[in-house]
Formats: C-alpha cells, structure tokens, sequence
C-alpha cells in the first residue's frame, strides 16, 4: 500500500536540504502558483516540480500520487463547468435533443479554462508539499518549527496528524476485510462508498479515538512537552541549499519582473 | 520505588469501581507480573501506578501512590513523572511517533537534558541492547508487531528511568519475538531496574517474576511468590491456560469428504512471495490448527479462503467450489472468517444489531432464533442490550465468533483467537470452537501458540516461510 505523504528515508538531493531551504521553496512556490492564472506558466512550474522529484531521486513517490491528483483535477474541472459558466459555450453536458432539460449545462471555454488553472495550483500545492514532506524527517520539521517559534503543542499536532495517515490508511483496509468478510458487499462506485460509511467509519473513529489516547499519554511520557531539548545532528546549510535559495530568489524575482513588465505572460 | 494504599478507582460515567481498595508496593530491582481476566483493573492498575490516572483522568479516586516516596499528585504533571518512570503501553502502533527507527529513539533522548556525545553513546547501547540496531533505519510502520513492541520500548529505556511499567508487552507477539523481549526485560532487570508488568504469558516471565499478582474485579485476589500463588487451583488456572480435556475423540469428522482444498497455492504481494505451492486438504468437521511464526503466511494462506486475496497461481476450493468463480460475499455464507483483533468489526449499538449485520447481509431479515442461538453458544445472551465495546476483550472475541456463527457457514476461520486473553478465557474460546466442531463445523485455527494447537486440535498444519512443512494428525 502507497503511504500518503510520508518521509522515505534517501539520501538524495532533497534530502539533503536544510529544512528552512525547503519552507522557503514552497513557500515561493505556492505564492507564484496561487498568483499565476496562465496555463502555459502552470504547466512550467508542474513540469518543473517533476524534474526536481526526479533529480532528488522522489519521482517514483511523486508518480505514486499522480492518480489522486488526475482525479481530484478531472473534479475540479467539473465542479466549475457547473457552477461557473462563461466565455464561448463549445457544448452541453445534457445534449440539446434531449426534451425539457436538454441543454441545462452548458460547457464554456472559461469554465473550463478556470477549471484547469484550478488544477494546476492544486497540482503545483501538492507536489510542492509532498517534496518537502517526503524528504524531511519529522525530527527536523520539529526542530524547524521549534526554532520559528511554533508552540510546541501545534508542532506535535501537525506531526501527529502526519504520522495518522498510514495507520489509518491500514486500520481502514483491515476493517474493511472484516467487514467483507461477515458478507458485508456495500457495491462499487460513490453509492459504495456511501454506504459503506458506518460500518468501516465507526470502527475506524473508535479504535483511533483509543489510540490517540494512548499517544497523547506517551508524547507527555516521554517529555517532549518540556521543551528542554539538546541540540544534536543539527541539518547545516550545504552548497545545495546556497544553490536552491539562489534559484528561488531568481525565480522570484523574474516573476517580479514579468509581472510587472509583461503581465500578460503570466496573469 | 512506588507504593499504591487503599487505591479505589471509578471511570467517569460508569458505577462499578476499575479498582478497590488495592494497596501494592514495588520494591527497587524487583519485578511485579500482574495478571487476570480482562477487565479485572490491570490496565487501570498500570495507569495509577504511574500517576496518569491522577493527572489525565477525571472520575472518583481514593488512596494514595507515591513514586520513591513523592506523592503523585505532588508532581506538576505528566512530563515530570516521566523523569521517574517510564511506561510501555500495549499498542505498540500508537506509541511509534517518528519515521525511522533511530529518530524514535533519538527524540526520546533529546529531551533529557544530556550532553551530545552521551546521547550518541546512549543510543548505541538501547539499540544494541533492544537488538534494533540492524534496524535503525527502517520505518517503524513496516516493522513486525515484535519488532514495533521492542522500538517502543527502546525509546521508552531512552528516558533512562529505573522504574518501567509494561502493559502486555507480548500480547499480540509469536513465541520467537515473545523470548525477545523476555531477554531483553531479564537484562534490565540484570541491571537492577524495578519493572511492573501485566502479561499472560506467565510461563515465559516465569523467571523473570519475583512477586506474581493475580486481579480479579479491581482487587488483588492473590499475590506472593509465584510458587505460593499457584498452589492453589482456581487461581492456577487463571494464570496457567488450562486445555487439557477440550480435544475428544468423539467429534464426528469426515476427513475423507473435503471442505476445503487449496491446490499448488501461491501468493505475492507485490515482489514478496508469500505463499509458495501450498496443498492441502481439510476434511468437513475437522478441527486444524495452522501453527506458525509471525510472518509465515498464516494470515494470507486463510484469507485465500474467502477471496480476500486472490491466488497468484493454483487453486482453492470450498465445497467443491472454485474460489475463482465465487464472490466474496457468495464465500462468506460458507466460510466465516473472525481477525485476531474484534475491534475491527465492531460498529452497531447492540450486541444484537452487530449479530444481525451478518444475518441482513445474507439477505436473513428475521434471524432472531439464529441471533439467540449464535449468542447462547458462546454464553453471551445477557449482554444482547449492551454495547459491543463494553464487554471485556474476552467477550468481545467470543462476540466476534457468535457473529459468524450466526451465519452458519460450514467453515470457520479464526486467527489468534486468545490473543490477550487469560487462562480461563482462552479456555472457554478453545471450548466454544470444539462445542461447534460437535455441530458439525470444520474449524480452522490460526496460532502461534504450540500449546493450544497440541491440547486442542486434531490436526496441526506448521508453516514456514509461506509453506506447508509438517502436517501432524493427533487424533485417528
């Protein structure tokens, strides 16, 4: 089973990057991404994203996610077909032939063209984080976090909610097993997936209701609520971290440039 | 050193007492086993021991604990207890906090206040001493239910307290990881910590116990030297699972009329083989135990049963059906299959609701007398009102074994059915089984308990490794 935004342990090129190197890559790259509404820029900055997996060796993990993402941008896309008409109408969603509501949807160039900027940004959000995610170990996002004065109640609760995704994602499959093995068949499909709710969500809230019980006992067990922590295997900035902020400074500032100069290209 | 007097304890919004007037005292370098039925106050007792059930909990308490002579309410809280004892709980999952094993550990040690180069030296020492240090690099999320339980133990000894508690340590652990930690308890102990442990595993911590203590209804019902404590019977049986008896000869099986046949079975997940041409034949009415370690396909070799997986190659037929050209929801009216932990099923409101989820998906809408039987079976009728997840752990299990029961599948799997349970409860699992193999049922239990396998079943199948190395009948 693929886990969902987990660190994997490489030494790739990523990994080598000090934390705040990395905040600081999302952070520039969400700002642009959110500003943009040029489809050709989006493409660029996905494309981008992919290139920079596939240098710290995290393509494979990327790729994983690529079916999620597809999925979620195909909803995207929908959502504003029919909720967000405009420009030339190029068809119908119901075909105009059909009698009373033919013709109720209509699909237009600005919708669809909203719909792919939508999904871009989302792309772009989600590869960037997984990036940065996937190649920090949780011990430095603690530090990072400690050193930008996060309290550390918040740092833990990000962290904790990190380290949920996998357990859930089995806790749900061996329910699920369970389930299906008492003869319960809820269909495929969204129908499925509805009615399957209380029989696999009520057991998967209580069990982890449990557990988070016992973990929130062991995080005050072992004192990580002190705060009172020795600074050891520290991440130091290394030439590709004096590499990385000089290309995200130039990114920055080109886009600056554009922007101002020739808006056109990117908004 | 920790003394517990006159300790009484009622949860919040429940009226019986977790604890009564309970009085214990933990002695430096001395080890303390607390068993008994679930239910009898263990956990709870493990929670006051260490203060949390001072500080975390609301609900009525009476009595006093004191840690080397400290009150425990005296303590700022949790994070100060902590610099005195050091507890591991019994979900190993929940308590893995980090992605690698050494940054588990690692994280503990940064939060004592030590120099860095001790800190280094330290963690060498806990890994080797926990023998992780092969491991120190992989997520603790892909480690064995062992191997999880020694990270957690690894990261709780990084506190370097001299006082550990442990709450079922083993419970879901195979008889090679159970020595394990056995080991590595008997070194801490070696190097004079003060250890409080609930287990049911008494036979392997037989060394290791210099007080044995046995709860009953949130009260110590025996306590004393182990010896002392097991002269008498009733109590013995409590600590020491007792299946003598439960396998007869009479139970009418018909091994040469199949009920279930796998036919060079193999599986993989993935690049992992896990299953390699597995063949065997079990005859309707049988009682088989599939014994093995962790890992040795056990777990894949039943889900093949029902098509939860699907054979990579080879067959598997049930009834004379191919597994291949069945559904699972088609399968489950003829092999029921109940997981090691019941929680993962549980969701209605009722003990009788979360029978007749079965029943309803077999199309059964007016299953009350099956509902009734299938509870009266496993001596669960008077709790058909309740909430499922009020009963103890070992009523649960036998809830689990009533919902498919209910059912009336011809084959019924079980995996680790007395994982967690005491003697007298293992027991009455093991009896429940055998009263339905006298109905007629082929029973098929998974186990790494040697024990039950020998005392119980009337054919052991061993595996290793994804195959079929012995196949013993113990019965003609």
């Amino acid at each position: 089973m693929a886990e969902i935004l987990q660190y994997v342990h490489k030494d790739g090129f990523f990994h080598r990057l000090h934390p705040f190197t990395k905040i600081l890559f999302i952070i520039v790259a969400s700002i642009i991404c959110i500003l943009v509404t040029s489809i050709p820029v989006l493409v660029l900055m996905v494309a981008a994203l992919l290139v920079l997996a596939f240098i710290g060796d995290l393509h494979r993990e990327v790729i994983q996610q690529l079916k999620l993402v597809l999925v979620m941008s195909v909803v995207f896309v929908i959502i504003t077909v029919i909720t967000m008409p405009g420009g030339e109408i190029i068809g119908h969603v119901i075909p105009q032939g059909v009698p009373v509501i033919g013709g109720a949807i209509p699909i237009t160039t600005g919708a669809i063209s909203v719909g792919l900027i939508l999904a871009l940004r989302f792309m772009v959000l989600i590869f960037a984080f997984q990036l940065f995610l996937i190649s920090t170990q949780p011990r430095d996002l603690v530090h990072s976090m400690e050193k930008l004065h996060m309290p550390i109640d918040y740092i833990l609760m990000f962290i904790i909610a990190l380290r949920f995704i996998p357990t859930l994602q089995i806790e749900g499959q061996r329910i699920h097993e369970a389930q299906l093995a008492r003869g319960y068949n809820p269909g495929t499909g969204m129908l499925g997936k509805v009615r399957s709710v209380a029989p696999i969500v009520i057991p998967l809230v209580s069990n982890s209701l449990m557990r988070s019980n016992v973990l929130g006992l062991t995080i005050d067990m072992r004192g990580y609520r002190t705060g009172v922590r020795t600074h050891i295997r520290e991440r130091k900035f290394c030439g590709g971290d004096y590499a990385m902020i000089s290309g995200l400074c130039i990114t920055a500032a080109m886009f600056t440039v554009i922007a101002v100069l020739l808006p056109a290209l990117v908004f | 050193m920790i003394e517990l007097s006159g300790i009484s304890y009622t949860y919040p919004h429940t009226v019986q007492e977790a604890l009564h007037d309970l009085s214990l005292e933990l002695a430096p370098g001395r080890c303390i086993v607390v068993t008994g039925p679930s239910g009898a106050g263990k956990t709870t007792l493990c929670l006051a021991a260490c203060g949390i059930l001072f500080h975390e909990y609301g609900g009525k308490k009476a009595g006093i604990v004191t840690i080397n002579g400290r009150d425990v309410s005296a303590y700022s809280g949790l994070s100060e207890i902590a610099k005195d004892i050091g507890i591991v709980f019994d979900d190993p999952e929940a308590q893995l906090i980090f992605t690698t094993v050494e940054e588990e550990i690692l994280s503990a040690l940064e939060y004592r206040g030590l120099a860095p180069d001790e800190i280094e030296k330290r963690l060498a020492s806990i890994l080797d001493q926990t023998y992780l240090s092969a491991l120190r690099d992989r997520s603790p999320h892909h480690l064995s239910g062992g191997q999880k339980q020694r990270v957690a133990l690894a990261a709780t000894l990084a506190l370097g307290n001299d006082i550990l508690i442990l709450d079922e340590p083993t419970s879901e652990l195979d008889e090679h990881a159970t020595r394990r930690i056995v080991e590595i308890l008997a070194g801490l102990k070696k190097q004079g910590k003060t250890l409080l442990i609930v287990e049911h595993k008494y036979t392997h911590f037989r060394e290791l116990i210099d007080t044995l203590v046995v709860m009953e209804h949130g009260a110590i019902s025996a306590i004393g030297a182990p010896d002392e404590v097991l002269r008498d019977g009733r109590i013995k049986r409590i600590v020491i699972p007792d299946f003598a008896g439960i396998r007869d000869n009479a139970a009418a099986s018909h091994p040469s009329e199949p009920a279930l046949v796998t036919r060079d079975l193999s599986y993989s997940y993935e690049e992992v083989c896990a299953l390699k041409n597995v063949s065997f034949t079990v005859g309707r009415g049988e009682f088989v135990a599939v014994v093995g370690e962790n890992g040795s396909g056990k777990t894949t070799l039943v889900k093949q049963f029902n098509r939860l997986l699907t054979p990579t190659s080879g067959d598997v037929e049930i009834l004379g059906k191919n597994t291949k050209n069945c559904t699972i929801s088609e399968l489950a009216k003829d092999v029921g299959l109940v997981f090691q932990n019941p929680d993962h099923m549980f969701f209605a409101d009722t003990v009788h609701d979360e029978v007749a989820f079965g029943l309803a998906n077999l199309g059964i809408s007016d299953g009350e007398k099956a509902i009734d039987a299938a509870l009266t079976e496993v001596g669960l009728l008077h709790t058909k009102d309740l909430y499922p997840r009020w009963l103890s752990r070992g009523e649960r299990q036998r809830l689990a074994i009533a919902c498919v029961v209910a059912m009336q599948p011809e084959v019924i799997v079980l995996d680790e059915p007395t994982t967690g349970l005491d003697g007298d409860e293992a027991r009455l699992v093991m009896a429940t089984l055998k009263k339905l193999q006298h109905r007629g049922h082929t029973v098929i239990v998974i186990t790494h308990n040697r024990e039950i396998a020998e005392q119980c079943a009337d054919r052991i199948v061993a595996m290793e490794q994804g195959r079929i190395v012995s196949d013993t009948r113990m019965v003609n």
